[in-house]
């Protein structure tokens, strides 16, 4: 993990007035910096995330990408369109590390009109290739929030009640040109119980903060590049489930993995379903997942059978979408001048400079608040905690 | 929470509290100990409103013998209505904190258009229509004609009133406009009479400027308020054109055309009386002679449209005697109104002082001074015997009349000046005589000298010291206030060139400029890719603002800002502009995105509030001065600088910068709120023109914004827009902008506070 955020070169960056920075710092009573809040809702994140909640393990995500005209902005770089579609890729492989079970689709709007870009479906390569296709097409004219979501709501809303119906939208224009009234569509997003959140690229428009609102999404605009991918992550973390979401048992399928050798008899190569509809990759191939209903191969998992409908997953797969279920306690804050012992951060043995440290409530060990994040965000487990029960 | 201000305990009926608010209090407090008149600015959105009421209404349950009454005046009656329903929410507050019953009695007043329950005469569209139609009905005389003729319409609510309802008091409690309607519906009384007549006794009224400033309507309504009131003028940065307009008279040749067929009217009317009832004559003529003193016991309804302020001697007097019968007055009138049509028979401009005028009018038609003095008295006195109805037709006769009282009246203050035609349209004959006051003291100067504590406040008063000066006041306090803030939510920045150097401004010998245009329409295009929702752009004037459109559409500028953003204009047109603004706030709704281009100094600029999404960014375009070559101003100038030693660059960059401050302040409201305020003229950087801003929006305002070029504009705002949508939550605040009784007594935060207020 590198100690800072990467940020764009010095020249390329905007007007920066450092010294403006350092006033406000020094007088600190009015002009609390925004650096300071945006510190305070990290760490509140953090906490916030704690709780007996349920959550949504089985989700659906569309991602909506406004590919208008003002995606040619180049404040991020080489431009905003290529830039938030590198941000999805590592977005598209992080979330489906941390849910497996769950589904995404692209949509991307442009000219008054949206296309869908990918369907809903559980696997991570065909999203990428997707998005990375994307990157060479023209940016050109105005988005439609309205047609966009409307086409992710005819999708959505047949999915089953237990899962979750979500769309993110990457909203870069300050203006939308719709067929209708919009507020009509957050309604009726609001019954079908569909969550929209929106991350905007340049600045707060009224229609976003109302649609987010209405539907229990979350807003938020960019500061910067690392802004964003903060931002983009925190939409990996399963929300919480509502409480009229129906509860149902599912029934899942566990297949093993067979491998099987040329040298075996009774070893035939087979086509992995998988296959039959891109038609590209390996066409035979020996071993394989086969489903325990019907039999049917596949290559990965996890998948959606697609002859008897059953969803396919490994253990280990439901184990890491387990984790959500079972939140680390958050770590408690306190000043840094308050602490016996040593001055150092027990996760990367660096001094800690921070006006405040962060102890873990059940071991002691004492962390920076990077180490924290860490911790909190991608290990989902003390390593002083571990390392104590190792030692035992 | 209660407070202790001073010593005071303060009633406040929020949680929390902004610091500024609190020392505003306390500034206020100052000014009602030393019995004196204030000056106080707030930003607006800081609660100035509440701060006041809770403040003053602690005064008054502290201290009941020394400040028995609050009358509070306010510009619109939104504004009022506002003011009722905090004054709601802190009565309710009292109750629940102390337990006990209140015996308040607080009550709006706003014209008959507005509280009239009788079907028929509500029904009417125009207040002057409401006005007439009220008075044929309601009138004494028409009441007593009613014993003799009892098919005399009269109005029943009027009636049930004045029988049962001056006994009964108004209980006391809170009444705005619709409460004051609902208890005259239920009790059958008339509640404009109602409201009229309980303000006397009432401990807090609230309604317009024009009830107190305006002489004609002051007189009639606010003559018998209590001297122990304190006075308080809210959005008070305009008070001095209230003043001045409410004194000054133009004649145009339609108004003596009208006059004339009045004084026809008249005659006839006499002929008629003389035949039937020569007694009533008669009987004026004596009382005439007896002087004006009795004439002014006549009934409340007896009201007769105007009344200029008289100085008391000449009520003394008794009317001269030239003009003591009708037929000698109305051959006065006769000859008066002849000889203002040869005065409009000029070809060239003529400026004269009063004194000029009278002596040659004594030298042309032989009028002298005194029964001038006279006359509007007198013609009142007439109407009032010849029992007209429908005053609403005399309205030009007693025009002239007041006219004519005035100038005999005041040698000092106002200017007469006679134009033959518009400057604008050199060829067409439209003479006008503007009898045009320049002294605003002399319509506020009774309010001074009667109430015991008079406080303008507004959230754009800068420079303090200007209005004790115009106004001619003394006043004990004076203070402007900055707004606290957790977060810099407003954003003024100053552009000066455009991307090819070209300096903007709005100035009269680049105002045809090409290149001056293109950069004002490549700040509005840039802008509107980057701003979200609304935009209000302000020009300095209309003919300003059509000249740039048109040039704007011609290079295509107007296109390229329409795939941002939709583009809405104000116009003169009232209907026409609530159009605009309907849609344009429609459009900012559903995240269209639109512009509004307006005026200053016109009624967007004054009186609408671009709340949040509505106003995320306010551009003026160009210094908004006066037009300065008009003659009334360069009289008002004059008179200026002889008087009062304020020099005409001062006054007219004063003017200009209050509207150009109300203009950018309509975009914040409040301390959630954020907005860019773009002033795009280079003038602006100036340290005279930015000196005279309110402090609140100077103080944000560094060095490293003063001369922008348009992209440097672009990328500030950009940052600022960006950093403004992160999540912003009341915790934030906390401590900061927002105080807890707690946070408020600690010792650092009281010695904050002493700062905020900056004494002028």
């Amino acid at each position: 993990m590198d100690d800072e955020p990467e940020r764009t070169k010095r020249w390329e960056g905007g007007y920066e007035r450092t010294w403006e920075v350092l006033k406000e710092d020094e007088s600190g009573s009015l002009k609390a910096t925004v650096e300071e809040i945006l510190f305070q809702s990290k760490r509140r994140r953090v906490v916030e995330s704690h709780g007996q909640v349920r959550l949504g393990m089985m989700r659906h995500l569309y991602v909506v990408v406004d590919c208008s005209r003002s995606m040619e902005d180049q404040d991020l770089k080489p431009n905003r369109l290529t830039a938030t579609l590198k941000l999805l890729e590592g977005f598209v492989d992080e979330y489906f590390d941390q849910n497996p079970i769950s589904q995404v689709g692209v949509i991307t709007t442009k000219n008054k009109r949206a296309e869908k870009l990918t369907d809903l479906a559980g696997n991570p390569k065909k999203h990428i290739t997707a998005l990375k296709k994307a990157v060479d097409s023209a940016c050109v004219g105005e988005p439609s929030l309205y047609n966009a979501l409307n086409l992710a709501v005819q999708t959505l809303k047949h999915m089953p009640g237990h899962t979750s119906r979500e769309v993110l939208i990457i909203l870069s224009s300050l203006t939308t040109c719709d067929p209708a009234n919009i507020y009509d569509l957050i309604k009726t997003l609001k019954g079908l119980k569909v969550r929209v959140s929106v991350i905007g690229l340049s600045a707060e428009v009224r229609v976003c903060t109302v649609l987010t609102r209405e539907t229990g999404g979350s807003y938020h605009v960019i500061l910067d590049e690392s802004h964003f991918k903060e931002l983009l992550m925190l939409h990996v973390k399963p929300p919480p489930a509502s409480s009229s979401s129906e509860c149902s048992l599912i029934r899942m399928g566990f297949p093993q993995h067979a491998i099987a050798s040329v040298s075996e008899r009774d070893a035939r190569p087979s086509f992995s379903m998988s296959h039959l509809d891109s038609g590209t990759g390996p066409g035979l191939t020996l071993g394989g997942y086969f489903c325990p209903q019907c039999h049917a191969k596949y290559s990965e998992l996890p998948v959606e059978c697609k002859v008897c409908g059953l969803t396919l997953v490994s253990a280990p797969h439901l184990a890491r979408s387990f984790h959500h279920l079972f939140p680390m306690l958050p770590f408690l804050e306190s000043p840094v001048e308050q602490l016996q012992g040593s001055r150092f951060c027990e996760g990367c043995q660096g001094e800690l400079r921070d006006k405040s440290a962060y102890v873990c409530p059940s071991c002691r060990g004492v962390f920076c608040v990077e180490c924290d994040l860490f911790i909190h965000d991608s290990l989902h487990c003390c390593p002083c905690c571990i390392h104590s029960r190792a030692a035992l | 929470m209660k407070l202790n201000i001073e010593g005071l305990l303060v009633y406040f009926p929020y949680d929390y509290i902004y610091p500024e608010q609190y020392s505003y209090m306390l500034e206020l407090k100052r000014t009602l100990d030393a019995k004196g008149h204030g000056v106080l600015e707030m930003p607006s959105g800081t609660g100035k409103t509440i701060s006041l009421l809770s403040l003053i209404v602690a005064y008054q349950k502290a201290f009941p013998l020394d400040v028995t009454k609050l009358i509070y005046c306010s510009r619109t009656v939104p504004e009022i209505e506002k003011v009722v329903e905090e004054l709601r929410k802190l009565m309710e507050f009292y109750a629940k904190e102390t337990g006990e019953v209140n015996n308040f009695l607080a009550l709006a007043l706003s014209s008959r258009k507005n509280l009239c329950i009788h079907p028929e005469v509500s029904s009417l569209r125009f207040g002057k229509e409401v006005d007439g139609k009220c008075h044929s009905l309601t009138a004494s005389y028409i009441r007593a004609q009613r014993h003799s003729n009892p098919d005399q319409p009269v109005c029943r609510f009027y009636e049930e009133f004045d029988a049962v309802g001056r006994q009964v008091p108004l209980p006391a409690g809170i009444y705005n406009l619709d409460d004051l309607k609902d208890f005259g519906r239920r009790k059958g009384w008339c509640p404009y009479y109602l409201a009229r007549y309980s303000i006397l006794h009432a401990n807090i009224v609230v309604y317009s400027y024009h009830y107190l400033l305006d002489p004609k309507i002051a007189d009639l309504v606010s003559k018998e308020l209590a001297k122990k009131s304190v006075v308080v003028f809210d959005e008070a940065h305009n008070i001095d054109n209230v003043c001045i307009d409410s004194m000054s008279v133009n004649i145009t040749r339609r108004t003596l055309d009208r006059c004339q067929s009045n004084v026809e009217t008249l005659q006839h009317t006499i002929q008629k009386i003389k035949d039937t009832d020569a007694a009533k004559l008669r009987e004026e003529y004596r009382r005439l002679v007896e002087g004006l003193k009795e004439a002014n016991v006549a009934r409340e309804t007896d009201v007769y449209l105007a009344n200029p302020v008289l100085p008391d001697e000449i009520l003394q007097e008794a009317v001269p005697g030239s003009i003591r019968t009708a037929e000698h007055f109305l051959g006065f009138l006769r000859r008066f109104l002849e000889y203002l049509k040869s005065r409009l028979r000029v070809h060239h401009v003529v400026q004269e002082s009063a004194p000029q005028f009278l002596k040659d009018i004594f030298e042309k038609v032989c009028i002298d001074r005194k029964p001038l003095r006279f006359c509007a008295e007198r013609l009142q006195s007439l109407l009032r015997t010849l029992e007209i109805a429908d005053i609403a037709d005399f309205s030009a006769v007693t025009l002239i009349s007041n006219f004519a009282t005035l100038v005999s009246t005041y040698s000092l203050g106002f200017t007469i000046i006679i134009e033959p035609f518009d400057d604008r349209t050199p060829t067409i004959a439209n003479p006008v005589l503007h009898f045009s006051c320049m002294d605003p003291s002399i319509a506020i100067k009774p309010v001074f000298q009667r109430f015991q504590s008079v406080v303008i406040t507004s959230g754009t008063l800068s420079p303090l010291d200007i209005y004790p000066k115009i106004l001619d006041f003394r006043p004990v306090t004076m203070a402007s206030f900055t707004m606290t803030l957790a977060r810099t939510c407003l954003c003024p920045l100053i552009v000066g060139r455009g991307n090819d150097q070209v300096a903007l401004s709005s100035k009269f010998e680049t105002r045809e400029d090409f290149a001056v245009i293109r950069n004002y329409g490549n700040l509005l295009l840039e802008m509107s890719a980057i701003v979200p929702d609304g935009i209000v752009a302000f020009f300095t004037s209309y003919v300003y603002m059509e000249n740039i459109v048109a040039s704007w559409y011609e290079q295509g500028i107007l296109e390229n800002i329409q795939r941002n953003k939709l583009i809405f204009i104000e116009t003169q047109d009232a209907a026409e502009t609530s159009m605009a603004l309907e849609k344009y706030q429609e459009a900012c709704e559903n995240g269209r995105g639109a512009i509004l281009l307006s005026v200053a100094r016109g009624k967007v600029s004054e009186g609408i509030d671009f709340v949040h999404h509505f106003g995320r960014a306010v551009i003026m375009f160009g210094v908004p001065y006066v037009y300065t070559q008009s003659r009334i101003l360069k009289a008002r100038l004059e008179y200026l600088r002889d008087q009062f030693q304020i020099r005409e660059n001062d006054f007219l960059t004063f003017d200009a910068m209050r509207h150009a401050a109300q203009c950018v302040g309509r975009a914040i409201r409040g301390k959630t709120d954020y907005g860019l305020m773009i002033f795009a003229d280079k003038r602006y950087a100036r340290a005279d023109k930015r000196g005279k801003l309110p402090r609140w929006i100077q103080e944000h305002i560094s060095d490293g914004s003063l001369n922008l070029t348009v992209d440097e504009t672009v990328q500030l705002s950009k940052h600022f827009l960006r950093q403004m949508a992160q999540p912003f939550r009341q915790e934030d605040q906390l401590g900061l902008s927002l105080l807890t009784l707690e946070q408020l007594q600690s010792e650092d935060m009281l010695k904050k506070i002493a700062q905020i207020a900056h004494q002028a």
